[in-house]
């Protein structure tokens, strides 16, 4: 859903709105679980991969939307995820912004706190992790802080729910106007202050209405820091697209002036101070906020936390690198052998329980034979493709990717990986959605979204396609490895791993944009809550459930549709060139490589049927049908060629179709190249 | 050797010696910024003080000075900064001021005249905003700074410059605290010239190797 559309209906369903915000990684998403419920709908802006979660809690009769911003250092927009954390605010104009904070590191996270006071909006400091700041011997004066900044400040645990009802009764005070509080000017030195005063009168003279209702103090250090969006904004002398339609009463404003003084200013600045006002204005605002924290904390010497010398392991190359190999080995295994477990039960109950009574039911309710069965394509068969690969990989993922993320040991892999991923273009983060891709490909592309580019998660997502899924491992180990040999399976793991060493080299040099450097906060080790994991895997995985279920059915009723009516037999004649000249398979191969589209293992199950069919059942053994090279060719094609359908789905819905598209038709080519080589280089290698 | 080259030139010379040291190299755009022109017009000047071998222009990166350029560029800056004391000690000239009123004196001030100038200012090091001013053989006396890719774990140091030319990333490197007189020690580092570990105020930051290798620091 748009952004623009879920705060309209969240405004209107609510009787008042309240933003999320804060660093990442403070707990301000434990703090929107703790006041929402499992209804939270995710919104994001056309062509930015970050997310707002919008959920609806009720306190004393009242309706109060809360809107998740993005956990963000700051609020200008030089990255992705500031930019949807102000367009949010700017665009909801929230009732109460929530900022929360990490007591433990005060100085830092009061940042963002100054920049929200600085565009006008009613603050409340929710200052989280007040147990661990404890713990490393910080203990903080809050209600100093809340004097000195002007605003309520309330103390939070809220991995335990601790102060939340604290906080939104002052969410509520605040809104109803019985809390009065003198809010301090921030001011920053004598020669910002005075460009900024000098530009806010002349905004003040041009523009009667200001862009998002800011107040021109605020505007006029929008432009001084050089923002490109605000710049913008003033440029055309027009308000921002969502108000466009209240149009500017009388005259449009004059804009160029105003920017032409700004960068006058600015000159005069940067050239006094050897640094850009933004830099200028940072090191102010951190001058500032360095001087609260002092105020109002006060330190005792405590011994390193055992959390701390744990991430010292976790990073220290000869203790970290065994540890990473150790965990990413188990988070491989975990989702292979519990998720393939799950998936087997899944199939065997569905097989001898649920398939049968569909059956029965639908040959019983449509008279029409061949109709019928093309329902039960999608009914039976793509119910159960989409509950096997779905329920046991997917929601084992998401749980293991979220103890990885809150655990902070997400970061500790980054670290470490960050240089050879670094040469495929991506971070070190994408190491997981990677691994987890050998399980299965469809979480491993949601968890791209820890990537922070679209181009990341494209790059990541391609390079995941290529990684052979638990189902083609299955066809790689029962036609290759078990028919001609264990080395030949090998072979094919190493032309896997060459292959998407070279796709990742040669789309990084192809795909416009630069990789961006890494800058990734390295958080203290901590216990992942259970609430958290559990909602977040659900939120996860709900849109997997429900995006990917549809399309899943219509493409197994399509894929049945074309089986049925015996059309598939038109697609594959002209095909039978391809497959039998060029790849040199039998022509048979062909609709199993189409079916495969449907779930990979579906290939060789239909491989073996097909040539019963043809040859009797002593043909289960594919080697009197195929030669070991055409086994091995087709093992291979099988593995690069076009992604099931559930990938397909989840690749539309996170990437847009037309990226969909295009990694589709790239592996098609890529695995009929690579299957057109091993055919004719197959025989010198003894196949 | 004393500068040949008109004031225009002078000019140029100077405010590519202030972008080098800040970012390595000088851009056309940031030139016409500074010094008010048009782009187009810069390329011209450009060309014409590269002829004479005062300047380098690599092709996508920037411009440099040539040995010779630098040269007269230490000289002009000697003279602006001599002047910007003139303008504040003996005038009484705001600091805000005299760094305008510096720019149009500097080209005025013949080289019989400097040395008298200096003696009247008693000699000053430093320039009114602390910047030093270059001493007459064109030495200047720069702050000794280290990449802080080449330190090791447990060193550290004082941020003294970046040498980031992409706007977005010294503004998000600013956010967090990290620019130019934050302390900063490195915790760990990864292998092959994989990202470093830092602890700068109070919290801990992986930068990739590419975004450490333009953080230049003074060991204390």
């Amino acid at each position: 859903m748009s952004c623009h559309k879920a705060f309209k209906e969240i405004k209107e369903k609510t009787n008042l709105t309240i933003a999320l915000a804060g660093n990442p990684n403070v707990g301000k998403s434990c703090v929107f679980n703790q006041l929402t419920g499992l209804s939270v709908v995710t919104a994001n802006y056309p062509g930015k991969t970050v997310e707002i979660n919008m959920g609806v809690t009720t306190h004393d009769g009242l309706k109060i939307g809360i809107i998740d911003l993005p956990g963000t250092y700051a609020i200008s927009a030089v990255s992705d995820d500031q930019w949807v954390a102000r367009r949010g605010v700017l665009e909801e104009q929230p009732d109460v912004v929530v900022v929360v904070v990490d007591a433990s590191n005060l100085q830092r996270n009061l940042y963002i706190v100054l920049q929200f006071l600085e565009l006008g909006f009613p603050v409340i400091v929710a200052l989280n992790l007040v147990d661990y700041a404890a713990k490393i011997g910080l203990k903080i004066d809050h209600e100093k802080l809340s004097k000195i900044l002007g605003v309520p400040v309330v103390p939070t645990v809220a991995v335990r729910g601790e102060g939340i009802d604290e906080l939104i009764h002052a969410v509520v005070d605040l809104t109803q106007g019985k809390l009065k509080m003198e809010r301090p000017k921030i001011t920053y030195g004598r020669d910002v202050e005075t460009a900024i005063e000098t530009l806010t009168e002349d905004i003040n003279e041009t523009f009667q209405e200001k862009p998002y209702n800011l107040p021109a103090r605020a505007l006029a250090i929008q432009l001084l820091e050089g923002d490109a969006e605000f710049i913008d904004i003033i440029r055309k002398g027009q308000q921002p697209q969502r108000q466009k339609r209240h149009r500017w009463r009388g005259r449009r404003p004059n804009g160029d002036k105003i920017l032409q003084l700004s960068a006058e200013l600015s000159r005069e600045i940067e050239n006094r101070h050897g640094e850009p006002v933004g830099i200028r204005i940072a090191r102010e605002r951190h001058g500032l906020t360095g001087t609260i924290a002092d105020a109002v904390q006060t330190k005792l010497e405590q011994p390193p936390l055992l959390s701390e010398k744990l991430k010292h392991y976790t990073v220290a190359p000869y203790t970290g690198i065994p540890l990473m190999v150790l965990a990413l080995l188990g988070v491989f295994a975990l989702i292979f052998y519990v998720g393939g477990l799950l998936s087997q039960l899944v199939d065997g109950f569905w097989g001898s329980f649920v398939s049968p009574s569909i059956g029965g039911l639908i040959f019983s309710l449509i008279r029409n034979e061949t109709l019928a069965r093309v329902i039960l394509w999608g009914v039976d068969a793509g119910i159960l493709a989409w509950l096997s690969v779905g329920v046991p990989y997917i929601l084992t993922f998401y749980i293991v990717l979220s103890l990885l993320e809150d655990s902070g040991y997400l970061n500790s892999i980054a670290f470490l990986m960050d240089n050879i991923m670094h040469k495929l273009g991506l971070h070190g983060r994408a190491i997981i959605p990677i691994l987890t891709g050998a399980g299965c490909n469809v979480p491993a592309i949601m968890g791209t979204r820890v990537l922070t580019t679209k181009r990341e998660r494209i790059l990541a997502s391609t390079l995941i396609v290529l990684v052979p899924c638990s189902a083609r491992t299955a066809v790689i180990l029962g036609a290759v490895a078990y028919l001609i040999g264990w080395k030949y399976a090998i072979l094919i793991y190493i032309i896997e791993v060459g292959l998407i060493g070279l796709v990742g080299w040669g789309l990084h040099r192809l795909l416009p944009g630069e990789s961006s450097g890494l800058v990734m906060e390295m958080f203290p080790l901590r216990r992942p809550s259970v609430l958290a994991t559990i909602k977040k895997t659900w939120n996860r995985f709900k849109d997997f459930a429900f995006v990917a279920f549809p399309i899943v059915i219509i493409g197994s009723l399509g894929v049945g549709a074309l089986f049925e009516t015996g059309y598939l037999w038109a697609i594959v004649n002209p095909m039978s060139p391809l497959v039998q000249g060029f790849l040199g398979l039998p022509a048979v191969a062909g609709i199993c490589l189409i079916l495969g589209i449907l779930r990979k293992e579906l290939t060789l199950q239909l491989l073996v049927a097909l040539a019963i069919v043809q040859y009797g059942s002593s043909a289960s053994n594919l080697l009197i049908f195929m030669t070991p090279l055409q086994l091995f060719v087709f093992a291979l094609v099988v593995t690069i060629y076009i992604p099931c359908v559930a990938t397909v789905a989840v690749l539309g819905k996170e990437l847009g179709w037309r990226n969909a598209l295009f990694i589709m038709a790239f592996t098609i080519i890529l695995a009929l190249v690579i299957g057109g080589i091993a055919y004719r280089v197959g025989p010198y290698l003894g196949l | 050797m004393e500068s040949t080259v008109s004031s225009e030139a002078e000019e140029y010379l100077e405010e590519i010696y202030r972008q080098e040291k800040k970012t390595g190299f000088a851009k056309t755009m940031e030139l016409a910024r500074q010094l008010k022109v048009v782009p187009g017009s810069v390329t011209n000047t450009i060309e014409g003080l590269e002829r004479r071998g005062l300047v380098i222009h690599e092709p996508y990166r920037g411009i440099k000075l040539t040995e010779k350029g630098r040269k007269i560029a230490l000289n002009v800056l000697r003279k602006h900064r001599l002047a910007e004391r003139l303008l504040t000690d003996i005038l009484h000239l705001n600091w805000s001021e005299a760094h305008d009123a510096a720019c149009k004196l500097e080209h005025a001030i013949a080289p019989d005249i400097i040395k008298p100038l200096e003696k009247t200012l008693g000699h000053p090091k430093t320039c009114p905003h602390g910047n030093p001013i270059p001493t007459k053989g064109g030495g200047i006396i720069e702050e000794k700074s280290e990449l802080l890719t080449d330190l090791k774990p447990g060193e550290g140091g004082i941020i003294v410059k970046i040498t980031e030319e992409r706007r977005d990333m010294l503004q998000y490197l600013a956010s967090l605290g990290l620019m130019p007189g934050t302390s900063i020690e490195i915790e760990e580092k990864a292998p092959f010239n994989g990202p470093i570990m830092v602890k700068a105020r109070g919290a801990s930051y992986a930068l990739g190797h590419d975004v450490a290798s333009v953080i230049w620091v003074k060991k204390p």
